[in-house]
């Protein structure tokens, strides 16, 4: 890795640390607040660009499309989470979406944190297999990664809109389930511990968080509610929905095309294959609960937090808690 | 038979979402259960250990996708969908024409979203409709389509989103018909093929209601060789088949390789693998040939000497030299003994030994797809429905009335997707207007409060 590319990539890590540091700040600033949360905009943004051109320096380094490997696209989803993020807050005029934006950076830079802790082999930029030289690569993975960043800020969404709904409960139930899902994987990632109890550990604590979360709806604390910002995240949530769900689309039709020109079959039900078909059907099943809002918006942001589950499950949890297949472009080990 | 079709609870939501929810848990606990076609009997039991691994195979969760209950879902997915589109999707096609009504202050302000205001009309201008003119060339260059009869108008944005569940269900639909095509009539496999040997299809793999049929001719394997990356490791596989008819006439001789396939008669042929089978040498003059089998990077083969020593020969590729080791029991590491290049020879022990090359094998994947077609416009067919299912369809209502120098304006209107954003666009065209009220608003405020000095003034000197 080249001196530029781990400064550019050192930047954004730090502005996305930088920038959750000032949302969290501008709460004991209550006349400077919407300056304060102004500027965590522009820090993130400078980190989104730095970002930007380190993705680049790394395709230049390496001569190829720089998405081949786990650490790569850890750098794409934090690109895609901040971008996207930028392009909510701009698109709604800033008001408001900085219960989300403290999330995303946090976020960011803890995928940001995951990949400086990668074994080196990672860093290095390697060559391919011969499975992977192809110009399929750079249509197949950047929609699926691009979508996996945005259903994670639809399930963060709706943990906000929980959150203003009065639903402080549900709220710390599923922070807790992601949270335990999330350190399943890092042990999976970094511990040697046996990826059975690991397995256990996700699927159910995801399942167990699930349901508590769910059962807790009822509990409301009725003086907590904000009914117009529990609206907008709602919006936003199936607005991330909205891009996401077509790019998963592509990007697993798009793996099919090429597994077909490749070797034959566009489907063989490879395990990482299927994941990702789950979480597709997961994120149909939410499309058909809100056509005619066949369920109350609350539970619909407890979908979307299963969705966020199912996610991380499919693009960390299957190679890292020890899942066969093909889709060894995220193995470590 | 009545006009309306009608499925009950078959052709409704709940029912996709029930089925939906059911297949993706059955997938995902394919997904995580090692299957037995991929992988084999052994990695089960090596996952869950014998005797559970049994059970799990006897469950039929190592054979998901072809489990009687997965076919099942699969036929109450495509049964519902099927009804879903014939009684709710299809037929709101039809209505898609419908124009919509105009509305006045009243029934705009029904609407889930609407605003209103009143300010003062510009002296001199009766017959109104000002404000509608502006609100209609800024719908306008947003993409609405406009309707204006006076004081009324009605914009609608985002219509083909409409498209979205008919697009895609047709989609999904002919997946499975084009799944079920290539089930019926097509085959596939997989053979390792040696330097010389040839490709044949009778051990392909077909459904059991197969109605499809074979082809006469095979391929024969007149090259192939794997280039590597400096460090080794492999970059590239490459295999030239020559396509002989059953009398060993050649008919096409090409070459392919990962990523390239090479397609004849409807049937494809993929690159998937590529190893060496055994190495060619002469002991003396005398040929022989020693499988190998593959180790790390390299191939290796292990011939024992006596009771504690072996001779272990290791090969690359078809270029690499082949390097001869012994080990002994009691060593710590084998030794290397001599490096041959291809075509050379060297003398070990007094024997005189000729490394004439490598005999490679390679790891060839045929298919005949006869549904790929419709498969393909079925993925064209999500792929687009999908998209237009986020296309957010609008409606936008507004009305203008004039009494006497008072304009009251209402505007109003829904977006069941993208609604923040449809709300503050609709708030940002009433700004100027609610700029306008306040200002009217201060005026009259201020005319009633200068009117009521003057009045004490009045009261004040008549006293
Ligand atoms: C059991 C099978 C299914 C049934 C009964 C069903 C039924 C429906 C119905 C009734 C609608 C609403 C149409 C309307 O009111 O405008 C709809 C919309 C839709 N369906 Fe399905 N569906 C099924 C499976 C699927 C699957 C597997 C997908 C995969 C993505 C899918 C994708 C869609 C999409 C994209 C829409 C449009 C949503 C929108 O406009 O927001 N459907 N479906």
């Amino acid at each position: 890795m080249s001196d530029l590319q781990v400064v550019l990539t050192n930047t954004a890590g730090v502005t996305s640390i930088i920038s959750f540091w000032i949302f969290v700040a501008s709460n004991a600033f209550k006349n400077w607040k919407p300056k304060i949360l102004g500027s965590a905009f522009w820090v993130l943004l400078i980190g989104f660009i730095a970002l930007t051109c380190a993705i680049v320096a790394r395709g230049i380094e390496a001569q190829r499309f720089p998405l081949s490997n786990l650490y790569e696209s850890l750098l794409w989803f934090a690109w895609a989470i901040m971008g996207a993020y930028l392009w909510l807050a701009a698109t709604l005029n800033h008001a408001g979406v900085w219960h989300l934006g403290w999330l995303a950076s946090l976020t960011a830079a803890s995928f940001f944190l995951y990949g400086s802790w990668l074994p080196q082999s990672q860093h290095d930029i390697q060559p391919l297999v011969p499975a992977l030289v192809s110009y399929w690569r750079q249509i197949h993975v950047p929609p699926l990664i691009v979508s996996y960043a945005m259903f994670f800020l639809s399930g963060l969404s709706g943990l906000v809109q929980l959150w203003w709904g009065g639903r402080r409960v549900t709220v710390f139930g599923l922070i807790f389930t992601i949270l335990l899902a999330c350190s399943a994987i890092a042990l999976g990632t970094f511990s040697q511990i046996a990826v059975y109890y690991l397995q256990a550990l996700f699927v159910g604590g995801s399942l167990l968080g699930v349901i508590f979360s769910w059962i807790n709806l009822k509990k409301v604390k009725t003086e907590a509610i904000n009914a117009s910002r529990e609206e907008l995240y709602d919006d936003i949530s199936y607005r991330c929905i909205s891009v996401g769900f077509p790019l998963l689309t592509i990007g697993i039709i798009t793996g099919g095309l090429w597994a077909n020109h490749a070797w034959g079959s566009y489907w063989s039900w490879d395990p990482k294959e299927s994941m990702a078909l789950v979480t597709w059907l997961s994120y149909a099943a939410y499309i058909h609960l809100r056509i005619h809002r066949e369920i109350p918006a609350d539970k619909l942001a407890v979908v979307s937090c299963i969705g966020l589950l199912l996610t991380l499950l499919t693009y960390l949890g299957f190679n890292t808690l020890g899942f066969g297949g093909l889709h060894s472009y995220g193995q470590l080990k | 038979m009545s006009k309306k079709l009608s499925f009950g609870i078959w052709s409704s939501v709940k029912m996709s979402v029930i089925l939906i929810a059911l297949t993706a848990a059955t997938i995902l606990v394919g997904a995580w259960c090692p299957q037995e076609g991929q992988v084999g009997r052994e990695k089960v039991f090596e996952a869950f250990g014998k005797d559970n691994g049994q059970i799990v195979i006897n469950l039929g969760l190592a054979d998901t996708y072809h489990s009687p209950w997965f076919l099942f879902l699969i036929a109450m997915l495509s049964l519902s969908m099927l009804a879903a589109s014939f009684e709710r999707v299809f037929p709101r096609l039809l209505t898609l024409k419908n124009k919509m009504p105009l509305l006045d202050k009243g029934g705009i302000e029904k609407l889930p979203f609407h605003k209103s205001v009143e300010y003062e009309a510009e002296p001199g201008t009766e017959s109104g409709g000002k404000s509608l003119d502006e609100i209609e060339s800024k719908l306008k260059k947003k993409g609405f389509n406009i309707i204006r009869e006076g004081n009324k108008l009605t914009g609608e944005q985002g219509l083909i989103g409409r498209l979205a569940p008919s697009v895609t269900h047709v989609g999904l639909l002919s997946l499975l018909v084009g799944v079920t095509i290539t089930s019926w009539t097509g085959f596939n496999g997989f053979q390792p093929v040696k330097l010389g040997e040839c490709l044949s299809f009778e051990d392909s793999q077909h459904s059991k209601l197969w109605i499809g049929s074979l082809p006469n001719w095979q391929g024969r394997v007149i090259e192939t060789r794997r280039e590597n990356h400096p460090t080794g490791e492999p970059k590239q596989w490459y295999t030239t088949l020559a396509i002989e008819d059953k009398f060993g006439k050649v008919l096409k001789t090409a070459e392919l390789s990962v990523n390239n396939p090479l397609t004849y008669d409807n049937v494809d042929i993929y690159q998937s693998s590529w190893g060496i089978d055994s190495i060619a040498l002469k002991f003396n003059g005398q040929k022989q040939t020693i499988p190998v089998n593959p180790m790390g990077k390299r191939f290796a083969a292990f011939l024992p000497l006596d009771q504690d020593s072996v001779m272990i020969f290791s090969v690359l590729d078809q270029k690499s030299d082949l390097r001869i080791f012994a080990k002994r029991s009691n060593w710590e590491a084998p030794k290397i003994l001599t490096e041959i290049k291809p075509g050379q020879s060297a003398t070990l022990g007094g024997v005189t030994l000729t490394y004439d090359g490598i005999i490679p094998r390679t790891g060839l994947q045929y298919k005949r797809d006869p549904g790929i077609f419709v498969v393909y416009t079925a993925f064209g067919f999500i792929m687009i429905g999908v998209l237009l299912a986020f296309i957010p369809h609008r409606h936008v209502w507004a009305c203008e009335e004039q009494n006497d120098n008072k304009i009251s304006l209402a505007i109003g209107g829904r977006s069941p997707k993208a609604k923040i954003a449809f709300e503050r666009m609709i708030e940002k065209i009433i700004e100027p207007y609610e700029k306008l009220q306040i200002a009217w608003q201060l005026k009259n405020q201020t005319e009633k409060i200068v009117d009521e000095q003057i009045r004490e003034e009045i009261c004040q000197t008549s006293k």
